[in-house]
Order: C-alpha cells, then structure tokens, then sequence
C-alpha cells in the first residue's frame, strides 16, 4: 500500500494518473460525441428522438441516400478543389513569405507579425469583407480588375457558378496565409546558418542552397503544416455563409456546409452525421501524416 | 407564558403563510419568440404587457435569434423544457404541429370571444392548420408585390406597371440603363428560403404548388427570369442577394423594379429619391391566376405545457392588441377585420392597399413537416435553371423527382 502511494507521488503511479486524466478528458471532451456522430449515421434519427440513444438503425441506408444526393459528386469535386487549392495557395504564398520574411532587412520582423491580423480576425468578419469585394456589380475586386483592363466587364464572383467556388478559396487563402508563413518561419529560424555558410563557400546558387538546404531542413515543418493546413481548411465553415451560402446551385457546397446544412437546416440529423464521419477518415489520414512527420521531430 | 408565545408565533407564522398563497400559486409562462433580440418587436412588447397585467400569472420571455429558434425549440422539446408559448415563422410551424409537438386548440378558437378564425386571411390560417385543426394563430403577415421606380418608368415612356411576366421582362429591356448603371429589374433568387419564396408564387399561378412543380407555366417564367439575368437586365447578384439588399439597389435608383415586400417600405419612404408605386405580382397570362408569397409568424401553445388555460388566455391577449401591430412595428395584421390606419404618407398608403389586396391571393409555403427539404430542391431548382446548369424543364422535374421522395409518392 504504502509503494503504491508512493508511485503515485513519484513514479509510474504519477505518470498513469497524468495520463489518465488528459484520457478522460479527451475521452469524455471529443470520443464519446465521435462514437456519438458515427452511431447517429448508421441510425434513423428523426427531430423528435434527438434526445434518446437508441434509435431504429439503418444499417448502411443512410451512406447510400447520401451518395445518391444529386449533388453529392458536385460537392465532392467542390470539396477537392476547395482543399487542394486552398492548401496549395496559402502554403506556396506562405512559404514565398516566411522566405522573404527571413532576410535581414529593416521593419522584416515587425511586418511578419503584422500579418497576424489576418489570422485573428474571426472567420464571419472576414467572410463579410471578403463578401464586399467580391460583390458583382459594386466590388472593390472588380474595380481594381477592370481599371487594370484585366476584364471587360464584372466578373460576379459569387453568383457565377465558374467562380463560386474560387471566390471562397481566394479569401480562405488569404485567412489562412499568416499561420502557414508564422509555421514556416519558425521552421526556417531552425536552420543553422553556418550551413549556408559553408554552401556558400562551396559555391552553392541560391536556387541550390534552397533546394539542398532548406527543403530538406523543412521537411518536418512542412508536412506539419500541410496536415494543419488540410484540417484547417476542412474545418473552414464561416466563410461559406458569410459569402455564397454554398449557391449559386451547390457550385460552392463543400462537404463540412454540407453537413452543417443537412443538420441544421433541413434537419436530417442523420445524413449531416454521415457527411461528417465521411469527413472524418479524410481527417484521420491528415493526423496520421501530421504525427508521422512530427515523430522525427529533434527537440530543444 | 413561553408556550402562549410560541403559539402565537405559530399563529402569525400561519397568518403569514396564508396570505403569501397566492404567490405560491402564480403560473409561469415561458414565452420564445425572435423579436426583442435586435429591435423591439411584438412579442416581448405584448408578453410584457401581458405579465404586468394579470397578477397570478408570471411570463418568462426569452428572445432566440432567428436561424437557432427552430433548432433551440427541438432541442428543449426533446429534452422536456419546451416553453408554453413559441413563435414560428410560417413554413416551419407544421414540423411542429404535425408531429404532435403543438397544442390542438381548435376547440378554445371555436368557444373564444376574442379569436375567430373567421377573421384571419387563410393563407395565414392553413399555416397553423394540420389535419383539419387549428394548432396556434397567426401573428402578422406579409407578401411579395412589384415596386417600380415611376420617374424611371416616364423617362421610358411606360404607364403602366407590368401586369404580366413577360410585359415585366419587356419592360425590364427597355428600362436598363448601363451607361446609368441601371438595371430593369432585381429580386432574390438567393438559395435559400427567400428564393422559394419568391419563386414559389409562379409555380402556384401557372396551376402547380410545392407538391407539384414541374409545370410549363414554371418552367416558361423561369426562362423568362433567366433571359434578364443572361441580358443584363436583370443583375448576375439577384442569384445571391437576398431580399433586403436586392431592394436597396432599387432604393438607390440601380434597379427599376423591384420584387420585395412590406417591410422595405418604411424605408424606402426615407431612402428613395424618386416617386414610386406597388403593384401586384404580375401573372403568367393576361388576368390569369394570381398568388402570391405568404410570409409572417404564427403563435401557439407547445403540447408540453402544463398550463393550457393561462398560455390561451395570452394568445387571446396578443391577438386582441393585433390592431395595434401595424402603427407600432409596421406589421401587417392577418385579418379581415382589421382597417389599417392612414399614414398621411401617400406613397406608404398607396403601396400598403395593394399589398392589401395582394393577401389576398397569398399562398403559404407548405404546410409539410419536411418543408426546408421540399424548399431546397425547389430553389436548387431555380439556381441550376437561372445559371444555365440545366434547362428549366429538367431542373424542375428533378425538383419533383426529389419532393416526390419527400412526400414518399
């Protein structure tokens, strides 16, 4: 008794119960409503049996009415293009920046942190603004791009079903912009300079210097970033009531709308927790990349 | 001695306990509704009257915003702590009222001195109408008419408003202006619940209803409406501005005619600079039928309650201040016998009589328990035809193929 009193105070016993209690939370906080969601969509829930845990099951009924949605492949291909290139834009401007960022020249450092104002600013208010740009007939987007004689006349970047989508990813891109250049500045500091130093002296270009330096150096940086990125941008809600309502005609519906608009606005609770949970394996695969690429990561 | 004390102690403590009775026995009414959460509105005015007015009982109002009223009440009705009395809008009251979750007071109307259904307008009362009872009453109501910009339509040389939808497509063509930014016509085609409501309307003239969509009729006003978004008569935007914003061009003089309802008026009287009317909404063919959306609230009592006399008593109490609603929020009441008084403002009078008339012809959306989904395949319907994705005949028989399966025909 008294030994295990005393592991409590100072050995595996302390340890277990650390653990134990950030295992509960999690636990309690987010895997019981997971295995929550995922019961909700092999179920048939109705509004008013909300409340009980046992519902009729479906089986796999409800992941076929989905499929069947007529919109579902339209909000597949958005979901994709939504991801891919929101990653893609913010990680490539990101990177250009933390990169342009990390020279040594007056104001570098304090103009770096004014970009967190962007990253600040909660979603619906940047969706609002973003909404006002890329309104049709009186936006400031538009204005800019016919005074440069870009465009002949408006693009309506929001009631357009070819832009729809693409006036969501330009302001996501733009929200998500600061975090990915902070992320890989952090990454960039790492890297030792006498490296540079002594590349530099081998007679390494620029170009090589960042191509067998610093890409490798990141290499853990970025694939954290990446699997951030990805779950960020599937988690990317505010923006889409705030600019397109996912309309005109679902070209701007992406999979989390999707779901949220299933839930809460036709109240089809069971097909919402199907979007999701379909979501959910995308995300695992995101957090199994994120923690292998961080395994390696060298501390301190 | 002592114990003469302690008796008239236990005496006075009797006393006292006897006269505070009628404390213990108040009822509590709670009462949920949208107004009072950004400008004061009807109901917290009336529940607050209400509750000063009558002694034994006490009203708990609580304001909810509008997009979590429906998703708030659900939750505290599964959960067993619905309020007595609630606040829908029109669409959304059967969910409620068809799944047993409103209180049939179809019996207290019929005994009622204060509500008759008689005097309510019927689009109003088939929305709190399921299965041949009535389950609340209407609150207010409202629709959808024609304003145009009459400055704009003489500098034209038209006279009349439109009265039917290709003379307003006409009309829109000649009225564009681009050199003036200046378009024909704006409405909201937005996707969402404004866009069936102002869609919805055509389907019912040209003989159809949400249970039936793919009709010609339709399926020819919607070509008709995508020919001005294709010309530029009409903006790309109608496809994404709702209602409100959609008029503000109108009230800025970037629009020409405007489809929107009574509650732009007010402001417009303020913010337009221009002389303008209203006109009903215009047909398919020259005097065919008419309809109209059906907007506005609905009261009614939450089966759950435990105090059905007290919560009628109330709705018997806000329906008797109903010819109050227009002077002092700009609503409009569901009834016949209600005259609406004269502002001195010409415009807002001459607008307010025709959409006066127009009630008259309004439809509401529904009832169906499953409305938002029978909802969204109809303004998914509209979109996909408004921006070329699909001709408008197969956009709107998909839209059926989808009801038919809500509606498990």
């Amino acid at each position: 008794m008294r030994r295990f009193l005393a592991s409590l105070r100072d050995g595996v016993g302390f340890d277990i119960l650390l653990v134990g209690a950030a295992m509960v939370f999690l636990v309690a906080m987010a895997g019981l409503p997971l295995i929550y969601n995922v019961l909700m969509s092999f179920q048939q829930v109705d509004m008013f049996t909300l409340g009980s845990l046992i519902r009729p099951w479906a089986g796999f009924q409800n992941y076929i009415d989905v499929v069947r949605e007529p919109a579902f492949w339209l909000v597949t291909k958005n979901t994709f293009i939504f991801v891919f290139f929101s990653m893609g834009g913010q990680f490539i401007i990101g990177f250009a920046l933390a990169l342009f960022f990390a020279q040594n020249f007056p104001g570098a450092s304090t103009i770096r942190g004014l970009f967190l104002v962007s990253w600040v600013m909660p979603g619906l208010v940047v969706g609002a603004i973003w909404s006002w740009i890329l309104a049709g007939d009186f936006g400031v987007l538009n204005t800019i791009l016919k005074g440069l004689g870009i465009i002949q006349s408006n693009v309506f970047w929001k009631s357009d079903p070819a832009f729809s989508i693409w006036a969501v990813v330009i302001a996501n891109i733009w929200l998500g912009l600061a975090f990915n250049m902070l992320l890989l500045s952090v990454g960039l500091a790492a890297i030792p300079r006498d490296l540079y130093e002594a590349a530099e002296l081998d007679g390494a270009n620029a170009f090589q210097r960042f191509w067998t330096i610093t890409l490798p150096m990141m290499r853990s940086t970025i694939g954290a970033v990446l699997s951030l990125g990805l779950i960020g941008t599937l988690q990317q809600f505010d923006l889409f009531p705030a600019i397109t309502e996912g309309g005109p005609a679902n070209t701007s519906t992406v999979a989390q709308y999707w779901s949220w608009q299933m839930s809460f606005q036709l109240y089809d609770f069971a097909k919402g927790a199907t979007i999701s949970v379909m979501m959910l394996v995308l995300v695992l695969i995101a957090s199994i990349i994120y923690v292998r690429s961080t395994r390696h990561e060298v501390r301190g | 001695m002592k114990l003469n004390a302690f008796g008239l102690l236990a005496a006075v403590s009797l006393g006292a306990m006897s006269l505070a009775t009628p404390a213990f026995a108040q009822v509590t009414l709670k009462i949920w509704s949208i107004d009072g959460v950004d400008r004061v509105g009807i109901a917290d005015t009336f529940s607050k009257e209400f509750d000063e007015a009558n002694e034994d009982i006490v009203v708990e109002y609580r304001a909810i915003p509008f997009d979590d009223l429906v998703n708030e009440t659900l939750r505290a009705f599964a959960t067993g702590n619905a309020p007595d009395i609630v606040s829908f809008d029109n669409p959304d009251f059967a969910l409620f009222s068809s799944r047993g979750a409103m209180l049939d007071i179809t019996d207290r109307i019929a005994n009622s001195t204060e509500i008759k259904a008689e005097n309510y307008f019927q689009g109003p009362l088939n929305s709190v109408s399921w299965d041949g009872k009535y389950f609340g009453i209407p609150k207010y109501t409202d629709t959808i008419g024609v304003f145009y910009n009459k400055d704009l339509f003489a500098k034209a040389g038209i006279t009349e408003p439109p009265t039917t939808w290709a003379q307003l497509v006409e009309y829109a063509e000649k009225l564009t202006d681009p050199a003036n930014n200046v378009y024909g016509a704006t409405f909201s085609a937005r996707a969402g619940e404004e866009g069936t409501f102002q869609f919805l309307p055509i389907i019912q003239m040209s003989g159809g209803g949400y249970d039936n969509v793919a009709t010609d009729g339709a399926a020819e006003v919607l070509d008709l409406w995508k020919k001005m978004v294709d010309n530029g008569w009409a903006s790309k935007d109608v496809l994404s501005l709702g209602q409100w914003d959609s008029t503000g061009t109108f009230n800025s003089g970037n629009a020409a005619m405007a489809i929107s309802g009574p509650w732009e008026v007010n402001r417009m009287v303020e913010d337009a600079k221009f002389d303008w009317g209203v006109a009903l909404l215009p047909t398919i063919t020259e005097g065919g039928e008419r309809s109209s959306a059906l907007g506005g609230f609905d009261w009614g009592i939450m089966s759950t309650t435990k105090h059905p006399d007290e919560a009628f008593r109330a709705l018997e109490y806000f329906a008797a201040q109903d010819h109050r609603i227009f002077e002092e929020f700009g609503s409009i009441p569901a009834r016949s016998d209600i005259e609406l008084p004269v502002t001195g403002i010409a415009t807002k009078d001459a607008a307010l009589k025709v959409f006066k008339e127009q009630l008259q012809y309004a439809q509401p959306r529904g009832p169906h328990p499953e409305w938002q989904k029978i909802s969204k395949a109809i303004y998914d319907a509209m979109q996909q035809a408004l921006t070329g994705q699909m001709p408008s005949k197969d956009a709107l028989a998909q839209a059926q193929t989808t009801i038919n399966g809500i509606l498990g025909k």
